[in-house]
């Protein structure tokens, strides 16, 4: 869901949100418009109006883990099916079950050859972008990713771990109040619907393409301090993984090993101007958001091989 | 009559106009680059052609036509036709077969109402002809939302739906769409006012690629001249990249979004498109058979174009013809092979297929209508994995297995240089990236690799063993290599 669907509009509130721009698409609307039967795995489940088939899946015992990793689904937040670790089968082929509205009749099932490789497969490709230091990451043990991956029997996934294959991007520990490690980042867009959605904040967005495709800020600012930010601290909650934490907490669940923490667990921080900030909205008001298009063509050619 | 036609046309005419009262215009291209500027001097039923025309060419054949005592001088090649609104195609060099679509390609003034009505006429034919006459007319290229599907129940399902309906002419990225938008931009229009009648829509969204400046200003050209056009109609930029032709992206750009992401589906653009209205998104290319199939024109032919290691052509085929003539207009003889149906369609070297979806789809290549040769000394393996990386560098970021999958397949492929060669690995991981991405541009995307490891496993098999057959691989690596110990000497 996007800003330009103002979320309150039976409400008569001044247009808070026109100059929001998130970089993310319009998605229709993918929920069943009326009460559903379906069958998930044998088992006949009923789902409201307003439901999608992982609605349906959820209602029972199934044959096999449906991770659904980057489905959140309340508040105006998603479906926004960028991890597509929901694939079921249908009588339609395999479908994302998040973003795939519960039709009657439908016929579905979790453990078919095709659903389940697939969300292996997604799942691992999720981990082949993560920064796996569980160890020094202040979400251990409450982590959407971890859950899933146990839940999955991940023991060593076929892609490796961000580690194996680039740079690190350095921790933004700019903020007083939420530090950002877009290694962990899964790109599931949760933070950047709550703070433009539903906080209405137009700070966080979307931004870049392909590998670059990251969290950024809507003012251009290139750190959380010089963001719009004003530390409501929503993305926090609702983040699967140690993306976004609040300070404070980034070695809440960290091992006790001396000299290794998630601080310097990659080894390049950003850290705050130590500049001293007014109220807590200083920026906010007098910085116009971002809008400049995208243009361009594809990116050269790479050295091959 | 002296027409000169295609890019660089203006100062050749203008050196004409010179030397002569008869009529000297510009026209668009024919869809062969290579003999443009191209000189039609026409007179009395007979066309004569002269190809790669500089101005003094055009001077000379301007100071003598319309002078009965005087011959023209030798021209490549002379046609005699009825008076006729069509290009009488010559025999030439990347002409190939009759041509339907494109027949006014080269032969009309672009931006002239007037010429378009002399030739073919403007028809408002009401909606119900149209649905009868265009209705099964096949979707054309992968900016279609109904590629390869008959357009008109998707017409009549945004006609029966509530709402403001849109139609968007999505005439980006494709060479096929950017020559019938560059040379014949009425019948583009054409058939999209057809659609925006029997849909009955309030708005045409013609969206071009902001590189294919030509395009856009004859299209805006058209749409100005264009009488008792239906609705309100409006030519939209989008960024030049690839990704940005797919249609809901292309809807993202039409809403004016500063980042193009594609949307997620079902439901499609025909129930939530431009500001959540139903809309039709149909290629320029479509829209033209459309407009054809309204005047009775045969609409099965395929407009194809071809590049590569060759002579960039655009040429019109039957659908009894098979894709080797459109590579051999093109001037190719001898290649590696040839990619079928786009930036992601399918290596092959058996060139024997007819070009329409049902047949391309046997043999697992695309159908976006544009042939890329591989020359004779290419390599398929670095051409497939340099295909790869563009994916991995070009996607637009949102979905997991495109993402992420274009980057671990260019990984796998990589490996192979290090004998590294995990078939099983690689198969699975294109399987979950056809069937599990988003939009066109991440379940196409596998495909260039997984034709070339049909076509030419014992390539894969080789490189796998440190070899390259084409030799390309290593003289490039060699080249790295001297690259880099010079740099390391300085």
């Amino acid at each position: 869901m996007s800003s330009q669907e103002h979320p309150h509009a039976e409400f008569d509130v001044p247009p808070l949100t026109e100059t929001i721009a998130p970089g993310t698409a319009t998605d229709p609307d993918v929920k069943s418009a009326e009460t559903t039967t379906l069958t998930v795995d044998g088992h006949e489940v009923t789902v409201p109006e307003g439901s999608t088939v992982l609605d349906a899946v959820e209602e029972v015992e199934t044959d096999e883990y449906v991770p659904a990793l980057c489905n959140y689904d309340r508040e105006d937040i998603g479906p926004r099916s960028e991890c597509r670790t929901c694939m079921v089968e249908t009588n339609e082929g395999i479908v994302p079950s998040c973003s795939t509205p519960a039709e009657e009749g439908l016929e579905v099932s979790t453990d078919a050859e095709a659903a389940s490789e697939a969300r292996d497969v997604n799942l691992d490709l999720v981990l082949s972008d993560h920064n796996l230091r569980c160890t020094t990451c202040g979400k251990n043990g409450r982590c959407d990713l971890q859950d899933a991956s146990i839940e999955n029997d991940v023991e060593e996934p076929r892609y490796g771990v961000f580690d194996d294959r680039d740079a690190y991007e350095p921790i933004d520990d700019s903020s007083d109040f939420i530090q950002i490690d877009r290694n962990k980042c899964i790109l599931c867009n949760r933070c950047v619907e709550a703070c433009n959605d539903v906080q209405v904040e137009g700070v966080l967005r979307m931004e870049g393409h392909g590998q670059d495709t990251r969290i950024g800020f809507q003012n251009g600012a290139e750190t959380m301090e010089g963001s719009t930010c004003v530390s409501c601290g929503h993305c926090v909650t609702v983040c699967p993984t140690g993306s976004l934490v609040e300070k404070g907490l980034e070695d809440a669940a960290t091992l006790p090993i001396p000299g290794f923490n998630q601080k310097n667990s990659v080894g390049k921080v950003i850290e705050s101007s130590d500049v001293e900030k007014g109220p807590m909205t200083p920026m906010k008001a007098d910085q116009v958001t971002e809008t400049s298009r995208e243009t361009g063509g594809d990116a050269e050619e790479r050295q091959w091989p | 009559m002296v027409r000169v036609a295609g890019r660089g046309a203006e100062e050749v005419a203008a050196a004409a106009r010179e030397r002569t009262d008869v009529p000297v215009v510009d026209v668009g291209s024919t869809g062969v680059p290579g003999v443009e500027p191209l000189v039609v001097a026409t007179d009395d039923g007979r066309s004569a052609f002269y190809a790669n025309a500089t101005p003094d060419d055009a001077e000379s054949v301007a100071s003598v036509i319309g002078e009965p005592t005087r011959a023209l001088p030798d021209a490549d090649a002379t046609v005699t036709h009825d008076e006729t609104g069509a290009l009488p195609v010559p025999d030439l060099d990347g002409f190939s077969g009759s041509r339907s679509v494109l027949a006014r390609c080269g032969w009309l003034r672009p931006a002239s109402a007037d010429d378009y009505a002399e030739s073919v006429g403007f028809t408002d034919a009401a909606a119900d002809e149209v649905v009868d006459a265009a209705g099964g007319v096949l979707g054309r290229g992968w900016g279609d939302w109904n590629a390869d599907e008959p357009a008109g129940a998707l017409w009549e399902g945004v006609r029966d739906r509530d709402g403001s309906p849109a139609v968007v002419v999505n005439a980006h990225g494709n060479p096929g769409d950017a020559l019938l938008a560059e040379s014949d931009p009425f019948a583009v229009l054409e058939g999209a006012a057809h659609v925006a009648r029997v849909v009955d829509a309030v708005q045409v969204f013609v969206y071009v690629s902001e590189t294919d400046e030509r395009a856009r200003d004859t299209l805006e050209a058209a749409a100005a001249a264009y009488p008792d056009f239906p609705t309100d109609v409006a030519v939209v930029e989008g960024p030049s990249a690839y990704r940005a032709a797919e249609p809901t992206m292309a809807i993202e750009a039409v809403e004016g979004n500063h980042r193009l992401e594609a949307r997620l589906r079902p439901p499609g653009p025909e129930v939530e498109g431009v500001f959540g209205e139903p809309t039709v998104v149909h290629t320029a290319r479509t829209f033209a058979h459309v407009a054809g199939a309204v005047r009775g024109d045969d609409t099965s032919t395929r407009v194809l174009s071809v590049t590569g290691d060759t002579q960039d052509v655009t040429v019109e085929l039957g659908e009894t013809d098979t894709v080797r003539s459109a590579v051999e207009a093109s001037g190719a003889t001898d290649y590696t092979g040839v990619l079928v149906g786009g930036r992601f369609g399918g290596l092959t070297r058996k060139l024997d297929v007819a070009p329409t979806p049902i047949a391309l789809d046997e043999r697992d290549l695309g159908t976006d209508g544009v042939l890329e040769v591989l020359g004779s000394d290419a390599c398929p393996v670095a051409f497939v994995g340099r295909r790869s990386q563009f994916a991995a560098d070009s996607n637009c970021g949102r979905c997991v297995p495109c993402r992420e999958g274009s980057t671990q397949l260019s990984e796998l492929l990589r490996d192979i240089y290090d004998g590294e060669f995990n078939e099983a690995k690689i198969t699975e991981l294109l399987r979950v990236m056809e069937s599990t991405s988003i939009c066109a541009f991440g379940r196409n995307a596998p495909r260039p690799v997984r034709t070339g490891l049909r076509e030419f496993r014992d390539h894969f098999e080789a490189h796998a063993n440190g070899e390259c057959p084409s030799g390309q691989c290593l003289v490039d690596a060699d080249a790295e290599a001297e690259t880099e110990a010079e740099a390391a000497t300085l």
